[in-house]
């Protein structure tokens, strides 16, 4: 069953996952941009930002986004181990935000500055909540034993990380 | 080319639609900060923002049977297309918060190892307390993202009980992992133990729309900070991205076997029961 799926995964053509990627990205970006204008209304900030504000930030994340499903996409021919795609986009956008960059480095910043880090999540998680209902069945069947190890190895992870942060940051005195 | 003409359609424009209404109504809802006073005085505070809202609706709705399994079968790959933008956004703040990146180096490259953090915490619990048997290892070695899963086919097989651990965990943290970080990280924005540049790291562990959901408080709670802390946890999440299977494969799974080895030897176990649909899951590359 699992092989059955891989391979059909495998077999989805360029020309459908281009198709898919650039419609989402389009749809995502004109969605993020009405969640912005809102989150600013809601929020009482000093400028609300119009969905049309936004657009020269959604179009330069959109360029770089698709360099980086282009880098990936020729790099995964050769290369011998799978590579993710976000590692590539933000590998393009940490280059592209250093001073070097010049004009793109400082108009990144100030037009990105419009969009909040908040809105520009909320589509990504009304996405991932529409299909969450997939699982909801098997969820339910779950014992209560594996629920709490998943949520107990969450909390693991987290306060794991924290906790070694917190020692390193202190004794190397950055905080 | 005919393929993409083929497919750059709006056949699913009610997906969209769908979404459009969920964030909306998520945002309208604003943020909403519930605290809950301790007997002593003490308390335990956290705020529910838009964006858990957004996930909550559509989680009840899909409960509800109100979107159809097709649905959520075609949403389920856009979330990894449209975390693309929040990527971008998070990445571009790097090059001006460089200094502190380098600075903050060590703690960067150490807390990596925190991600082992699962095993020593998760471990006990599902072999000594709930005798879970062999599934406590596929459950408990990692947050069993889609890396985590592709390691167990391979190393076991789905189909055993290390296969039921993983994928149980799996949907557990599709359906809750977004929700119960949201809520973690906010109470632990209010107790403060953890300076906010440790809890940004700590947010990256691997998975974009956890990274979203344990960051988010943190930027909302210290605006002045946001920068560094996007900074700190993106870079966080890009070093899992690239390490985490290593990890795994070199120390998680050995370590969780020995732990395995070592707990069991005098707690009998009782196993759980596998699943049958388990097989029958969708696996999308969400954060790959």
């Amino acid at each position: 069953m699992a092989d059955k799926k891989k391979k059909e995964q495998a077999v989805e053509s360029p020309g459908k996952v281009w198709a898919t990627r650039i419609k989402v990205l389009l749809i995502s970006g004109i969605l993020a941009s009405i969640a912005n204008m809102i989150y600013d209304w809601r929020t009482g900030a000093e400028v609300i930002h119009m969905p049309w504000e936004v657009f020269p930030a959604l179009l330069y994340m959109f360029i770089i986004v698709i360099l980086g499903c282009l880098i990936h996409d020729l790099l995964a021919k050769v290369l011998p181990f799978q590579v993710p795609v976000i590692l590539y986009v933000a590998l393009i956008t940490t280059i592209l935000s250093f001073p070097f960059a010049g004009w793109f480095a400082t108009t990144m910043q100030t037009e990105f500055a419009k969009i909040g880090l908040l809105p520009l999540c909320t589509p990504i998680l009304a996405y991932a909540g529409i299909s969450a209902g997939k699982d909801l069945d098997t969820f339910k069947k779950q014992g209560f034993a594996i629920v709490c190890t998943a949520l107990i190895a969450f909390i693991g992870t987290y306060i794991g990380s924290a906790i070694i942060a917190q020692i390193v940051l202190r004794l190397s005195g950055v905080i | 080319m005919k393929d993409f003409k083929e497919n750059f359609n709006l056949k699913d424009w009610k997906v969209h639609v769908l979404c459009f209404v969920i964030m909306v109504i998520a945002e309208l809802i604003g943020t909403i900060k519930i605290t809950m006073n301790g007997a002593r005085g003490g308390g335990i505070s956290f705020s529910l923002i838009p964006m858990l809202f957004a996930i909550l609706i559509g989680i009840i709705l899909g409960g509800a049977k109100k979107i159809k399994k097709e649905t959520m079968i075609t949403a389920s790959p856009y979330i990894s297309i449209c975390v693309m933008f929040l990527i971008v956004k998070l990445s571009c703040s790097i090059g001006p918060s460089w200094s502190k990146i380098v600075a903050a180096g060590p703690a960067l490259i150490l807390q990596e190892f925190g991600n082992l953090g699962t095993i020593i915490f998760s471990m006990p619990l599902a072999v000594l307390v709930f005798r879970m048997g062999r599934a406590s290892i596929g459950a408990a070695f990692s947050i069993s993202r889609e890396p985590s899963i592709a390691i167990v086919a391979e190393r076991y097989g789905l189909d055993g009980p290390e296969g039921s651990g993983v994928m149980g965990a799996y949907v557990t943290g599709t359906v809750l992992g977004t929700v119960f970080y949201g809520i973690l990280a906010s109470i632990f924005v209010g107790l403060k133990w953890f300076h906010p540049y440790s809890l940004a790291m700590a947010a990256g562990m691997g998975s974009a729309s956890m990274l979203t959901a344990a960051m988010a408080p943190l930027v909302e709670a210290f605006p002045d900070l946001a920068e560094d802390i996007q900074a700190f946890a993106v870079t966080s999440n890009t070093l899992t991205n690239a390490d985490g299977l290593y990890m795994s494969l070199l120390i998680g799974l050995p370590l969780t076997e020995w732990l395995y080895k070592v707990f069991s030897k005098n707690h009998p176990q009782k196993g759980v029961e596998s699943l049958d649909e388990a097989s029958d899951i969708v696996v999308e590359k969400e954060d790959m």
